[in-house]
């Protein structure tokens, strides 16, 4: 069967629709062909799958061809049963008759002999040539079409129908498409059983020795190919499939003979899987099956090209990626025959095939985003699959030191095995020996010194000349194993034809004795690796049919361009795909082909994308790689700020990349810079280089205003000493956003050590609230830098991504304001006044430190510090405070002992004093003295009226300023009352009335004050008008003295006084219109509880307190004793008095006496006054004027003044007085009332107004 | 006993919290790098399979060459990544179900910040131990 292959090749080439024969019975093709062909092709076929589900094809094309054609009559009849499916699928059967006894006897036995053939699925067409006038000519067609359904009809199926050519009829063209497709789907059907029949029996005999895989691939391919042309993609694909599996069984299974591989002809290096036309399926025919090389390929081939038609491009890529992952296995297993390299070359050719393949198949938009990713992700995949290859390549043929040494090559290249051919090319005879350049790592910046990665599994020297020499025991079994494979005898394995006892010789001996003097025969001389590369290149030249490929590999130029082509087509690829990783993996590779172009600006570009990838999620390792070479190329573009943060960035990786020398080297670069005129600069973020914490523990606290120090940990990940020009960090308040940060700064120079720094910050004072630290910044040099990232604990994990998302500890603690000390009077009551009295002031820290307060002491008016004495400054003890009772109370003395803890002593400086140290942080009391000033005199009242002494004329004030804190910030006002007092109160009353005419005045003192009070001696200076009773001796009249007047307690004096004359006496004695009480006295008190010793007595204390003179006045009220005039009040009009009304209001002033020694003696005219309340009285008449009254006893007159009242109510009436009358001369009788009734205003009707 | 293996966890960020080369080979300087290469590029992988099963083991996600990854996804998205060149599927399961019941220990600690490299020196030999056990 096998010898219809390339008969069967060549229709599949030519055969590309169904075929549809017409049998034109009566010659009427040439009449109706146009209109049939315009059929073509069938629109909405509908066909049976393989598995009898209905499929619609959209476009079927197809072909009507006379059976007369020869075409169809030149097939032999065993012919036509191999190549059924490109038999005819349908027959037409083109009749017309005019006549229905020609009919009878000719066409009908006619028809009958072409229908007979049953395997053909066939209709007849009916052709009426009957114009629709002729109606003769139209009913006789009608008839014989009436007859030749009745003998063609069958009840299951009917077979004809009938087209009228001169009148059209839409009907007929449906009806004939439907009757092609049920042919077609009829004769489908059943070829589609016969080839499932035949293929059915072949693999039953699957495991016999008859089987013959040809033949079961020519039934296959033939389904699937007539799937194929009748448009069943899907058929057909399957059959495909099915196909490749049977076949890779066939190859795989163990029985199987020893089959040639193929591989070996000029251009088997060139993928051929997506060309089905590569090689002639006849000359890859192998006994009874094919060369697995060409036929895997083709198998594959047939595969993509359904695929493309079933626009299924991504599949193809996908299907293609695995395709070419095992073949190439296959092709490494026979490796060994193949010819150099060949696997690598086909891989390459094989991945750029498809990847162009697929993409010209590919349009955009079409698919969902993600296959459109997928697609995206295998294209990347077949580049860089490809792209390792072409390394591999290069490598061989000394383009090593043009290929990166970067981890993903490294990793792609370092686990890729050598090509392991039979033996290894040996430099040809001819070839002038080209010195081909050491790899030479290019001399990094930093001097970092670092292995460079692997590119070769195993060293190209000992391998290449280990496989050369065939020396290794392994490698002879691996010939002898495949020595029967080699009998094609191509040039290359010429050589292996020596027997192999001689190598096993060779073996051996070198094995024992492995000094390197062994080699030096000729054949097993070791190639130095020069000699290596060029024998692998003029071997590859052999390999390589693909001119392209072979430019690309003739020249390092041309190289480095393909490289490029490819590794950016593959990171282009991966950007689209989800694999961004891939992407940018190689675009580090591109830009390190542009570092060595020294296209600095790209190489940047994409080197920053690796670097972010790799510093973006951690992997320190691989950032180590890169970063170098960004730095690089930043330096070169003199990208200071670029070049600064990649230094910055490596000094932060693990200190475990680097040498401690190359970290020094960053540091010194990262100082110089700094350090050098920056021509743009930019803040510099050392985030993970220099990190910050608050100090372990609980945060500073401070109160309100107050200034501290803080004190903060730096890390620093420089390796050296490094130093800072300046530092700053802000603090951020945690109780509100909006309010800005603000720096704390120390513009000292600062040297960081490497490690753990404490770096103390000088505070001022900060708002109330708790902050935590915001950002370090700082200067090196000249370059400035900020560093957000707090320290958890070491520089262990400083680079810590974490570190940002903890939760900041406050560091600083500002309290609201609050009371902060407190100052009270230490006394609870009355001073002395006019007296220089001590003034207790308890200055009470609560929980601040007052030391070095300044005390500001301002008194009010009426008040004056004694500048004489010192001031005085105890510790008071609350405790010992409130023991008020200790007997040892002194009269405030030093000796107190509530200041016998501490005592100083100090002195006001312009209304200052400074508190000592011992004072900031006890509570202490602070005595001044001080001395009320009062000028009035004090007056005492009768007890008739007792009338206390007003508590505010003896208030006085001190403010008081306390300013403290560690520089005075803080500040304290306070201001004091203080109340002074007279030490008696003094009420008089006249206490008995002698028969003799003398008086006793009963002197009452009321002591004022919390202290014992000793009276030692009182007199009295009398008024005029009134005198002693014993005449000159101003005492009382017993003497007690001295008395003793605890405090609050009453004591009375008694005085003899008689009434003197008033009016006779000296003139100089007319002045004393006052009495005098003088007290002198003594005091006994506590200054902490009140009055006490004036101030400066204690200094004399020989003198003693009894020297205080307490004057007090009074005025003493002669009784009327004498009347001589009477004043009365003449009663009030009945029917009161109305607001508004005029009254008149009468006096009667009465002479009770003759006046005979008046001083107005002159005349009889006495003067009188009224005096009203303007706001109640309007009077009418004279206010003021003189009224005669004889001087005769008992002469009388009437006052009248006419007034009128303005007030509602009770008020006062006007009221007369006499001026020139002493007092005590008029006596009212009956006294003037004190208060009259005012009704109101009668209403009156003019104001109203009628309704 | 594997001859290569490094395992490796990467946190739900893609960071990598803990590294171990458990093989048995020598350990080669550069090789280092390549692991981590490799494990870093099938982080791209993973992230297109872990959404596509329900497992948590991946099994082997990646080859490269001889070298096979393997992967294990906790149900926080913490990949337990194995390169490998041993073909014991069930000895790497078993080795990565130990090992995410130590990672949950270190995530139960109080003190441990989830997302931050893994210290402990506990954990560490731990996890060697299990890898000498089933690798």
């Amino acid at each position: 069967m096998a010898s219809f292959l390339a008969q069967f090749q060549s229709i599949k080439t030519s055969f590309d629709r169904l075929i549809i024969s017409v049998e034109d019975v009566s010659d009427l093709w040439h009449m109706v062909k146009d209109e049939f062909e315009r059929r073509l092709p069938f629109k909405r076929a509908c066909l049976n799958s393989k598995t009898h589900n209905p499929v619609y094809v959209e476009k079927l094309p197809a072909e009507f061809i006379l059976t007369t054609d020869s075409r169809l009559r030149s097939r032999f009849p065993q012919e036509q049963s191999f190549f059924w499916f490109r038999e005819p699928y349908a027959t037409v059967v083109l009749v017309t008759c005019e006549d229905l006894d020609e009919f009878k006897t000719i066409l009908k036995p006619r028809l009958k002999l072409i229908v007979q053939n049953d395997e053909r699925e066939w209709f007849i067409v009916f052709v009426s040539k009957a114009h629709p006038n002729n109606d003769q000519a139209t009913k006789s067609a009608k008839k014989i079409y009436a007859k030749l359904e009745v003998d063609f009809n069958t009840k299951k199926r009917e077979r004809c129908c009938k087209l009228d050519i001169h009148g059209p009829d839409a009907n007929f063209w449906e009806d004939l498409d439907s009757k092609i497709m049920e042919s077609i789907r009829n004769t489908l059907d059943r070829r589609v059983q016969f080839y499932e029949d035949e293929i059915r029996k072949l693999t039953e005999q699957r495991f016999m020795p008859v089987w013959n895989f040809c033949n079961f691939f020519f039934l296959k391919e033939s389904l699937a190919f007539m799937f194929e042309i009748a448009h069943l993609h899907e058929d057909a694909l399957r059959e495909y499939d099915e196909l490749e599996l049977c076949y890779l069984e066939t190859v795989k299974a163990p029985t199987s003979k020893k089959r040639e591989f193929g591989g070996l002809e000029h251009g088997d290096d060139q993928a051929a899987l997506l060309n089905t036309c590569n090689k002639p399926l006849s000359l890859v025919v192998q006994d009874d099956s094919f060369r697995e090389f060409e036929f895997r390929q083709y198998l594959f081939a047939c595969q993509s090209k359904i695929l493309f038609k079933l626009n299924r491009p991504v599949e193809v890529a996908s299907r293609g990626y695995s395709f070419i992952i095992s073949f190439s296995k296959t092709l490494a297993l026979h490796e060994s025959m193949l010819p150099f390299c060949m696997r690598e070359a086909w891989v390459i050719s094989a991945c750029l095939t498809l990847i162009d393949e697929t993409s010209s198949q590919y349009s955009d938009g079409t698919m969902p985003s993600d296959l459109e990713k997928e697609f995206y992700r295998l294209r990347g995949d077949l580049f860089s699959l490809s792209r390792v290859k072409f390394m591999r390549l290069a490598y061989l043929i000394g383009y090593g030191m043009e290929v990166e040494r970067s981890p993903v090559n490294s990793a792609a290249l370092s686990m890729l095995p050598w090509p392991k051919p039979a033996v290894w090319p040996v430099l040809p005879a001819d070839a002038s020996e080209e010195m081909i350049l050491q790899y030479n790592p290019r001399a990094k910046l930093f001097g970092i010194q670092r292995r460079p990665l692997p590119l070769e599994p195993s060293a190209l020297l000992r391998e290449a000349n280990r496989r050369r020499a065939s020396l290794s025991a392994g490698n002879i079994f691996e010939i002898i194993d495949n020595r029967q494979s080699f009998t094609d005898g191509s040039g290359l394995e010429a050589s292996l034809k020596t027997p192999p006892s001689n190598k096993f010789h060779g073996s051996s001996m070198t094995r024992t004795n492995s000094s390197p003097g062994n080699f030096e025969s000729s054949l097993d001389r070791p190639m130095r690796i020069s000699e290596i590369h060029v024998a692998a290149e003029h071997a590859l030249q052999g390999t390589i049919s693909d001119p392209d490929l072979w430019k690309s590999l003739s020249s390092p130029q041309n190289f480095e361009k393909k490289y490029f082509e490819l590794t950016k087509g593959a990171a282009d690829n991966y950007h689209h795909s989800w694999w961004k990783r891939h992407g940018v993996v190689l675009d580090g590779e591109l830009a390190a082909v542009y570092h060595r172009l020294e296209n600095f600006d790209l190489a940047v570009k994409s080197y920053e994308k690796v670097c972010a990838l790799y510093a973006g999620e951690g992997w320190q390792d691989l950032l180590a790689e890169v970063l170098p070479n960004l730095a690089e190329c930043q330096k070169v573009l003199n990208d200071q700020a670029g070049y600064l943060s990649s230094c910055v960035k490596l000094l932060s990786l693990d200190k475990g990349l680097f040498l401690t020398k190359e970290r020094q080297a960053f540091q010194s670069e990262v100082v110089r810079l700094a350090h050098s005129e920056l021509e743009h600069p930019v803040p510099l973020d050392v985030s993970s280089l220099i990190t910050f914490s608050g100090n372990a523990g609980p945060p500073l606290e401070l109160c309100d205003k107050d200034p501290g120090a803080l004190s903060v940990t730096v890390w620093s990940g420089f390796p050296d000493d490094i130093t800072l020009e300046s530092l700053s960090l802000t603090l951020i308040a945690t109780y509100s956003a909006d309010e800005g940060a603000k720096a704390i700064t120390s513009s000292d120079a600062t040297i960081l050590k490497p490690g753990r720094n404490t770096i103390t910050l000088v505070l001022p004072p900060q708002k109330p609230g708790s902050y935590v630290l915001g950002v370090l910044t700082g200067r090196i040099g000249n370059l400035r830098f900020r560093s957000h990232s707090f320290s958890k604990g070491g520089p262990a994990d400083s680079d810590d991504f974490m570190s940002y998302e903890k939760p900041t500890k406050p560091i600083l603690k500002v309290f609201k304001p609050r009371p902060l000390v407190d100052l009270t009077s230490a006394i609870s009551s009355a001073l002395l006044m006019n007296e220089p009295q001590w003034v207790g002031l308890i200055i009470r820290p609560i929980n601040y430190s007052l030391k070095g307060g300044l005390l500001h002491i301002d008194t009010g008016p009426g008040l004056e510090i004694e500048d004489s004495r010192a001031i005085e400054i105890g510790t008071y003890n609350y405790s010992l405070q409130s023991g008020v009772n200790n007997p040892n109370v002194d009269d405030g003395g030093n000796n107190d002992p509530v200041t016998t803890e501490k005592f100083t002593q100090l002195t006001l400086m312009d209304g200052k004093i400074e508190l000592p140290d011992w004072a900031g942080e006890k509570d202490s009391i602070l005595w001044f003295p001080i001395r009320a000033m009062d000028s009035r005199a004090t007056r005492g009242t009768s007890s008739a009226v007792p009338q206390k002494p007003s508590i505010v004329d003896g208030m006085r004030t001190i403010a008081l300023k306390l300013e403290f804190g560690v520089s005075h910030n803080q500040t304290f006002e306070k201001t004091l009352a203080v109340h002074f007092t007279d030490p008696f109160h003094v009420t008089t009353r006249v206490s008995d009335k002698c028969s003799d005419g003398n008086l006793l005045l009963q002197v009452i003192v009321h002591s004022q004050v919390k202290a014992a009070l000793t009276i030692c001696d009182a007199w009295l200076d009398l008024q005029n008008g009134f005198d002693h009773v014993r005449h000159g001796d101003r005492r009382p009249m017993s003497s007690f003295f001295p008395l003793v007047i605890s405090s609050f307690s009453r004591a009375g004096i008694l005085f003899g006084i008689c009434l003197g004359s008033a009016s006779i006496g000296d003139q100089a004695e007319t002045l004393k219109r006052e009495s005098i009480i003088n007290i002198r006295y003594g005091i006994k008190g506590d200054r902490n509880i009140g009055a006490h010793a004036p101030v400066s007595l204690e200094s004399e204390p020989g003198i003693k307190e009894q020297n205080l003179v307490f004057q007090s006045a009074f005025v003493l009220q002669r009784p009327v004793l004498d009347p001589c005039l009477a004043v009365g009040f003449l009663p009030l009009p009945t029917g009161g008095m109305r607001v508004g009304q005029l009254v008149s209001i009468k006096w009667r002033v009465e002479r009770l006496k003759a006046e005979d020694n008046m001083v107005s003696s002159d005349n009889d005219e006495v003067l009188y006054e009224v005096k009203a309340n303007p706001e109640n009285w309007m009077i009418a008449g004279r206010k003021r004027g003189h009224v005669s009254l004889s001087m005769k006893q008992g002469s009388r007159i009437v006052i009248t003044i006419m007034c009128v009242p303005l007030v509602a109510g009770y008020v006062r009436p006007p009221q007369l007085g006499l001026p020139d009358i002493d007092e005590t001369n008029v006596t009212c009788n009956p006294a003037g009332p004190h208060l009259v009734c005012v009704l109101p205003s009668a209403l009156s009707s003019a104001f109203c107004v009628s309704a | 006993m594997a001859s290569t293996a490094c395992f490796i966890i990467v946190s739900k960020n893609d960071i990598p919290i803990y590294e171990a080369e458990v093989g048995s080979a020598a350990k080669k300087e550069e090789a280092a790098h390549q692991h981590q290469f490799i494990l870093h590029a099938a982080l791209d992988i993973v992230q297109d399979l872990a959404w596509t099963t329900s497992a948590m083991f991946l099994k082997a996600v990646d080859r490269f060459n001889d070298l096979v990854v393997s992967v294990y996804v906790t149900a926080g998205h913490t990949r337990l990544m194995l390169l490998h060149d041993s073909r014991n599927e069930d000895g790497i399961k078993s080795f990565f179900q130990e090992v995410h019941e130590l990672y949950v220990k270190i995530l139960l600690n109080p003190l441990y910040l989830p997302g931050s490299r893994i210290t402990s020196s506990h954990f560490d030999t731990k996890v060697r131990a299990l890898a000498r056990k089933y690798l």
